[in-house]
């Protein structure tokens, strides 16, 4: 039994590799040889490791000889080492993946990534690319999110028209918040406090928000971890994909974007400019990037890919309690890195005068 | 072992020590004096970050809840410990064997893993703790609500208490077995009641070990992170070594803060490392040994029998029954879940783990690191602890010092030291640049409990080796290194222990060569697949426990009589 499941596994992959390298045009197979020749390559990840193992795993199935290392390392953290090991001209990452899009900004502006305009860069937008060096591998979107047994449909419905609603007295002390430096944690904040906004919502919004007294998490993954176990009923500090990720392995969550819901490009891909393997790098890039590396991405890890015209099938949208966000509010990279930190300051400080 | 035949081991070993253990500290110092910029150290030098750390309000005060919060743990685990190794130590209660072993079994988890099962456990609503007690008492009240809450400053010091217990345990036991009881005996024949031989006599001949091991605490509770950061930021406080941890992995990252707090802790610690030594130096001028260990009376416990039973059996279940079985609880899980059905149980992980070739070579890593770490530090740990001890010389004395100051240095800062000092070195990349960080790490350990196994062999009996013919060496080998089996064993297995469940230099110099199962413990974590992470962290539990049997058959050691003075049996 144990042997006929391995033939077919391997007699799948084996139909799976050939399909999938009689797509390629002449000059993929000729960059795939040269790949083929370097056989591996290392992957510094900074999104999180299982989804990108998948990920991984498929590309390895569909193109095989080209071996994948990751190397889990995250924002800020991944910048710092890359940059450490440039210095002393040790260099091992091919493929960087930043979730902190200005350290990839930095990393592009200081010349250590290479320039590489890959096949679908027309159907990139603007926002999700910086020039042909660095590309946005998947959006985020935040929203909040709920546990199923803890919130009823009307207090649902009410969340979903607009964040201020959070501040409804029923919902004090029912919540959660990160105050966490990181990209996610920081979009809703960012949109907050955006001057045009300063009527709506702005510091006063951010100081009510504390005054509801919700649970504070150092740890953003925590807030979510004790959405899921009904420890809190819902997080304001939530986004689609780490939801989704729950949602798959049958949690009691769900999600809703209330108005207007913020996006921004995640997950930045960059091939180094020391890469020691680059033809697999680029070569890997070239397919992370492409309709099947998207829509692999989006079946296996669930965010939206920023590739445009590709098929969405990412399994929740099919349900009927998914709405998708009608009000996209795309965040302003050049206020994003100057009032980061003084934003975030503001929000852990608000949180614990009132804690 | 004379001045001249030591000059040599001692200039190469202080060396070596100075290379491995010391140069990261001097990198961590010096990157106190640079200006930031968003992402990491600019050029030019500044004093911005020194003056910051050391004068402002904020740091300081983080400091004080640092050094506050320690210091209460350090009080609860004296009472706690010292009482469990007053029971066990000295009372006829029965079946010790396996209360010690069940008393040690925490050191087999990692903080981390222990604070994660502790959250499943007793959060208000989802806590098991909790569950279970509202299904109990609804029965009886309309809204029970919560019993139990981690979340809070008390939930800190509970957990943390929990892990440190333990250590002083150990220290403690290990003295009350290795004392002579003529003194107690004298006491109570002159009419003592139990109670007064202990606080007149017991515990005033063992102070000098619980005060080395309170010091130890102290220490290791100021530079933890992990378990105040997270549940310390609920709970509204926040202590030096989170700050440190933000200002080390936040954007915009402060590397100069972060360097300026990690000196501020060595300064701090390093006072702690000096009082430990001067109180296992002064422990020698007055605790009297028998050299057969405990021989006297056993106190009776009587009908303090079912309290000193109920002491043991609570800290049993807290330390080991109730997070061993929430972790396994959460490795067999999908997600998290305060009650327990059949539809969120799943043996993915497990499965998950034995079939990836990426843990299959965290694991065998890990093993290896354990093992060769352990035995380098055992062999320098004796080695520098001996010269210091029989050859006094200010070389000697200061190569000590030396090798102790890394425990003092919260381990994110000194891992980003060990890797400036790696970096241009060919080791970069490759697993051996993690043995000479976890050799840095716990080479303290090994000069610390080494140190206190020699100083119960008086060094007549190697020199009556010498006055016989016998070389230094020789009397070394023959005589003093086999009396100090124990002791030895004790070094082995606490870095095995420590070098498993290592984490903030591996996260910082791992490979894809060399992934360690700590750091992928991590990984999982801080993706947020805590079930999976659990798994690794009970497998990770059952390695220890398998290293630390196979090393004490191999030694015909126990652990508990070879920490504090009870090693040279």
């Amino acid at each position: 039994m144990r042997l006929t499941r391995t033939l077919l596994a391997a007699a799948a992959s084996l139909f799976l590799a050939s399909s999938a390298q009689a797509a390629l045009t002449p000059d993929e197979a000729k960059l795939y040889e040269a790949a083929k020749q370097e056989g591996t390559l290392t992957w510094y990840v900074g999104a999180p490791l299982e989804g990108m193992q998948a990920i991984a795993k498929v590309f390895q199935e569909k193109y095989p000889g080209v071996n994948i290392q990751m190397m889990r390392m995250v924002g800020v953290a991944q910048y710092q080492r890359f940059m450490d090991e440039t210095g002393a001209k040790k260099y091992i990452a091919d493929v960087l993946q930043n979730t902190d899009y200005p350290s990839m900004q930095s990393l592009v502006d200081d010349g250590h990534i290479l320039e590489n305009k890959v096949p679908t860069s027309d159907r990139i937008p603007p926002q999700f690319r910086i020039g042909n060096f660095a590309y946005s591998q998947y959006t985020s979107t935040n929203g909040i999110v709920y546990n199923v047994n803890k919130l009823t449909p009307d207090e649902v419905k009410l969340l979903e028209a607009d964040w201020k609603n959070v501040l409804d007295p029923r919902f004090k002390g029912r919540f959660s918040v990160s105050p966490m430096k990181c990209g996610v944690c920081y979009a809703p904040f960012h949109m907050f406090m955006d001057p045009k906004f300063k009527d709506r919502y702005g510091a006063d919004f951010i100081r009510k928000i504390a005054a509801q007294k919700p649970a504070v998490y150092s740890e953003v993954l925590v807030t979510l971890d004790r959405v899921v176990a009904g420890e809190q009923d819902f997080t304001i500090s939530g986004w689609e994909a780490s939801a989704a990720t729950k949602w798959i392995d049958g949690a009691p969550i769900r999600w809703i974007f209330p108005h207007p819901t913020p996006i921004f490009g995640n997950s930045w891909l960059g091939v180094s400019k020391y890469a020691p393997h680059p033809n697999a790098a680029k070569f890997f890039l070239d397919w992370l990037m492409s309709d099947d590396g998207q829509e692999t991405m989006q079946r296996v890890y669930g965010s939206q890919g920023t590739l445009q015209g590709i098929k969405d099938d990412r399994p929740y949208t099919k349900e009927s309690w998914y709405h998708a966000p009608v009000e996209l509010y795309q965040v302003d990279w050049k206020r994003w890195d100057a009032d980061y930190h003084k934003d975030m300051d503001f929000l852990a400080k608000s949180l614990k005068a009132e804690q | 072992m004379s001045a001249r035949s030591t000059s040599v081991p001692s200039w190469l070993l202080t060396a070596l020590v100075f290379g491995v253990a010391i140069l990261p500290l001097l990198f961590v110092i010096d990157a106190a004096f640079y200006r930031e910029t968003r992402v990491g150290l600019a050029t030019d030098r500044s004093w911005v970050a020194v003056i910051d750390v050391f004068t402002g309000a904020d740091y300081l005060r983080y400091l004080r809840n640092a050094l506050g919060l320690a210091g209460i743990v350090t009080a609860v685990s004296l009472v706690v410990g010292v009482g469990i190794a007053l029971i066990l130590g000295r009372s006829d209660i029965g079946h010790k064997r396996v209360w010690d072993a069940l008393i040690t079994l925490p050191l087999y988890l990692s903080p981390f893993a222990g604070l994660m099962a502790w959250i499943a456990l007793a959060s208000p609503k989802t806590g098991f703790i909790n569950t279970i007690i509202d299904a109990m008492a609804a029965v009886f009240i309309h809204e029970p609500g919560s019993i139990v809450d981690i979340w809070t400053f008390a939930g800190v010091v509970f957990v943390m208490t929990l892990f440190f217990c333990p250590l002083v345990y150990l220290f403690t036991v290990g003295s009350l077995r290795g004392m002579n009881t003529a003194l107690e005996e004298a006491a109570r024949i002159g009419g003592a009641t139990p109670l007064t031989t202990i606080m007149r006599i017991t515990l005033p001949m063992c102070l000098p070990s619980i005060v080395a091991s309170a010091l130890l605490v102290f220490i290791l509770g100021a530079e933890m992170y992990t378990i105040p950061g997270i549940i310390g930021s609920n709970a509204g406080f926040t202590t030096l070594p989170w700050r440190i941890f933000e200002d080390s992995t936040s954007v915009p990252v402060h590397r100069a803060h972060a360097a300026a707090a990690g000196t501020l802790l060595l300064l701090v610690t390093v006072l702690g490392v000096w009082l430990q030594g001067r109180a296992t130096r002064v422990s020698a001028k007055f605790v009297t040994l028998g050299g057969k260990g405990f021989n006297g009376r056993p106190l009776r416990l009587g009908r303090w029998r079912w309290a000193a039973w109920g002491l043991l059996a609570s800290y049993v279940l807290a330390a080991d029954i109730l997070p061993f079985g929430a972790l396994l609880m959460s490795s067999l899980m999908k997600f998290s879940a305060g009650t327990i059905s059949a539809e969120v149980l799943t043996f993915k992980h497990y499965l998950g783990f034995f079939t990836s070739e990426e843990m299959q070579i965290a694991l065998l890593n890990t093993v290896f690191l354990a093992v060769v770490t352990g035995v380098i530090c055992m062999a320098l740990g004796f080695m520098i602890s001996h010269m210091a001890l029989r050859n006094p010389t200010r070389l000697n004395r200061a190569l000590a010092f030396l090798a102790v100051l890394p425990v003092a240095v919260p381990g994110l800062v000194y891992g980003l030291g060990l890797v400036w000092t790696f970096l241009r070195t060919p080791l970069y990349g490759t697993i051996w640049v993690l043995l000479f960080a976890y050799v840095a790490k716990f080479l303290p350990y090994g000069v610390i409990v080494s140190r206190t196994g020699l100083m119960q062999v008086h060094p007549e009996l190697a020199e009556s080796a010498r006055m016989c013919g016998a070389t230094a060496r020789t009397a070394l080998a023959k005589i003093t290194a086999p009396l100090v089996k124990s002791t030895l064993a004790a070094v082995l297995f606490f870095v095995m222990l420590n070098a498993i469940k290592e984490l903030s230099a591996s996260v910082l110099l791992y490979s894809q060569d060399s992934e360690v199962l700590s750091v992928l413990t991590w990984h999982y974590m801080d993706s947020g697949d805590y079930q999976f992470a659990a798994a690794i962290g009970f497998i990770q539990t059952f390695i220890m426990l398998a290293v630390v049997f196979a090393a004490q058959r191999l030694f015909r050691v126990r652990l508990d009589r070879a920490f504090g003075h009870g090693g040279g049996r």
